[in-house]
């Protein structure tokens, strides 16, 4: 009897929990069925969704295929306009600005000097900023380009090397500079000194022309001619400039009053990819002063052999010589004879070096000085930090026509930020 | 004064030969008049400026390239800042109908989705920077039929009765390109995700279409020769990753690439960029089918290797 009612006792408390449980739990079950039946409905309803969208797709893909079967010829189609996401107002109207203005360089040369010479000639004995060059160039309209070159110096004043216009395409397929430029004349003088392999301008160049070379006022024409022989290429140039000549140079007088008229002739031949060999002649006629006209004639020639044994490895060889007739009563020479000689080695990305030998007669010497010539010796190496930044060193002998000997030694650097094009040699 | 005028009227009395192709095209690369060959056919006659075996960046356009321009109908070239030469070489040509926008230009990079573009203000002490994003973007073959198409187009706007001629060449050459890629892809499928080091960051398009990495160059900035402390971190990493190869174009200096090569034994694979600048390279497709057979070559290499 005490074990029947044990049992009973354990079983009352297993089952009394399970009796007080029950209602919440069917409960729960009802609400988990409404729960499962919603899902369903919306599985159902998402279910015609996509069926009816891939009724869409299909229908659609039909009319393609129509639309496509009725193009013919099979059109090309052109590539989506470029790609940047369009900007907002503010930048596009800073884009167009930007567009419009023109394209603005500095190139600063800055030149330290050492010699022995007691004169005081540009840069002796002096670190100084030699020149600050400002290019400001763009096209004017689709048949004309400005371009202007305005330097400054802590030596010099500021002066407009360049501000000229080109007439891109004229009838005869004429090309026409008009304003202050540099002429198509040689090589040295032709470039501006950040182009040139040397730390100063050849001597021939600085005694006859100027210290810088020759840029003038005036009106030049060049046309390429058809090419006669295989890969002879040819350009011709004629031009005429105000009088006068540049700092320090002999070839003319002063006077801007009569004209210079100047030609040149470009022979560049491609003796394979990777060479090419240019042949030049100049012609100059000008006058030696206020009262004389067209008294000076000179005839110059120019020879660059150049080979790229890379892309950047490069050795050229440049030679230029200038030949005076003189009908005026000022010179000592009448005949007088310049040229240089370069040799150029561009061995790395950041290291090239060279020579030049200078010879030139005076067309104005001293009676009591032993010659009426100046040779020149030069060494340098330059270093290319980029494209925008180089270092260069030169050494230099000078033997001038007094009997001198000067030693010079040059440093000089050379920077350039923003747009800075040069026209090709 | 008169011997002037006299020069001038002798000057302009010279006539221009007559070509009897119908467009005459010059173009910046050699790949570019490969292209053009390859959709023009024999309507057109093309001519290049860069040669080949040179840095695309650096040339210097000779008078015979301005005389070419100076005559072209149409001037085909990278757009973007590849070629900084393009300016002063136009300029020295003044044929108005080649200048920027005007019917002659055209500018392959025209509806090519392009690769690293600039997303803040550039400046110059980043290296040689591309201010429009990476321009060797024709080594993506898919650019390449973008590119072609572009072509087709101008050449049907400039001689639009042989149109027909164009858009067929055209079709042709995506039928072909699409068969190519399909292959390229296959073969280079098993080594999906390796990376390789590399000169100059002129890859990221061929890089990308065959699956592969590369993230890291021997210029520690863009037209930076390699120096020391680069070599030292590539060598470094070169220890810590999975590298399989040093890329280079065939232009590049050795030295810098042979030092780090003989630092963490990575082998030196040299790839295609332009039509000519490798010997088996004589049209456009035969640049990829170069440049994965070297790649391919490379891996087995490591493969066996190993």
């Amino acid at each position: 009897m005490r074990c029947a009612f044990s049992s009973f006792l354990i079983i009352w408390a297993w089952v009394m929990p399970l009796a007080h449980t029950q209602e919440p739990l069917d409960k729960e079950v009802q609400s988990l069925k409404e729960d499962v039946d919603a899902l369903t409905q919306l599985l159902e309803n998402l279910q015609s969704v996509v069926e009816g969208q891939q009724e869409r797709i299909q229908a659609l893909e039909n009319e393609n295929t129509a639309l496509l079967r009725e193009t013919k010829p099979p059109v090309v189609e052109r590539p989506a306009q470029p790609r940047p996401p369009e900007p907002a107002p503010a930048a596009m109207g800073s884009r167009i600005s930007q567009t419009l203005n023109p394209d603005i360089g500095l190139v600063i040369d800055i030149a330290g000097a050492l010699s022995e010479s007691q004169e005081d000639e540009e840069g002796n004995d002096k670190f100084s900023v030699r020149e600050l060059e400002l290019t400001i160039g763009h096209d004017i309209d689709p048949y004309t380009r400005f371009d202007s070159t305005i330097t400054f110096s802590d030596t010099e004043d500021v002066e407009i090397e360049e501000a000229y216009v080109t007439f891109l395409e004229l009838p005869g397929q004429l090309q026409v500079r008009a304003g202050r430029m540099r002429p198509k004349i040689g090589k040295a003088s032709a470039v501006h000194r950040d182009q040139l392999d040397t730390v100063d301008e050849p001597l021939v160049v600085q005694r006859y022309l100027g210290a810088e070379g020759l840029f003038r006022t005036g009106v030049e024409v060049s046309r390429y001619l058809p090419q006669f022989a295989g890969p002879l290429t040819q350009e011709v140039t004629v031009g005429i400039l105000e009088g006068g000549i540049g700092e320090g140079g002999s070839l003319f007088g002063d006077t801007r009053r009569h004209p210079t008229y100047y030609a040149h002739l470009k022979n560049s031949w491609d003796l394979s990819p990777s060479t090419n060999l240019e042949l030049g002649g100049t012609y100059l006629l000008g006058s030696s002063g206020a009262d004389d006209r067209r008294d000076v004639q000179a005839f110059g020639a120019d020879l660059t052999l150049r080979h790229h044994f890379t892309s950047v490895r490069t050795l050229k060889w440049q030679s230029e010589l200038y030949a005076q007739k003189r009908d005026d009563v000022i010179s000592t020479n009448d005949d007088p004879i310049g040229f240089y000689s370069l040799l150029d080695f561009r061995v790395s990305r950041r290291w090239g070096f060279g020579a030049r030998y200078d010879w030139v007669e005076l067309v104005l010497a001293d009676p009591m000085w032993p010659d009426d010539k100046e040779k020149a010796y030069s060494a340098y190496i330059t270093f290319f930090q980029s494209e925008f930044a180089r270092l260069r060193l030169q050494y230099q002998l000078v033997e001038s026509a007094s009997g001198a000997r000067d030693n010079r030694f040059f440093l000089q650097g050379t920077f350039a930020v923003g747009v800075h094009k040069h026209k090709l040699q | 004064m008169r011997k002037l005028i006299v020069i001038l009227v002798c000057i302009c009395s010279f006539n221009d030969p007559v070509y009897a192709a119908s467009v005459n095209v010059v173009t910046t690369l050699s790949t570019f008049a490969d292209l053009v060959s390859e959709i023009g056919g024999d309507h057109v006659e093309v001519a290049n400026v860069a040669f080949p075996k040179f840095n695309p960046h650096f040339i210097q356009p000779r008078p015979s390239h301005v005389l070419k321009v100076k005559r072209a109908d149409l001037f085909v070239h990278a757009g973007l800042d590849l070629e900084l030469w393009r300016g002063p070489l136009l300029d020295a040509a003044g044929n108005r109908d080649v200048r920027p926008g005007n019917r002659g230009d055209l500018d392959l990079s025209l509806g090519v989705a392009l690769l690293e573009v600039p997303d803040r203000k550039q400046s110059r002490a980043e290296g040689d920077i591309h201010l429009f994003g990476n321009p060797h973007y024709w080594l993506d073959p898919a650019n390449a039929k973008i590119m072609a198409a572009n072509i087709a187009n101008k050449l049907s706007e400039i001689d639009p009765a042989h149109a027909d001629d164009y858009n067929n060449r055209l079709s042709l050459f995506h039928e072909r390109i699409d068969r190519k890629m399909a292959e390229w892809l296959t073969r280079m499928e098993p080594y999906k995700g390796y990376e390789l080091l590399g000169y100059h960051n002129q890859w990221p398009y061929v890089v990308k279409f065959l699956g592969l990495r590369m993230e890291h160059f021997l210029e520690p900035k863009p037209g930076v020769p390699p120096g020391p402390r680069q070599l030292e971190f590539l060598t470094e990493h070169a220890k810590t990753s999975n590298v399989y190869g040093i890329v280079q174009a065939v232009y590049f200096p050795d030295r810098a690439v042979k030092t780090l090569s003989k630092r963490t034994g990575l082998a030196v694979v040299k790839l295609s960029q332009n039509v000519g600048d490798t010997p088996q390279v004589q049209d456009y497709i035969s640049i990829l089918e170069y440049d994965v057979s070297q790649l391919v070559t490379l891996f087995e290499g490591l493969a066996a290797h190993d």
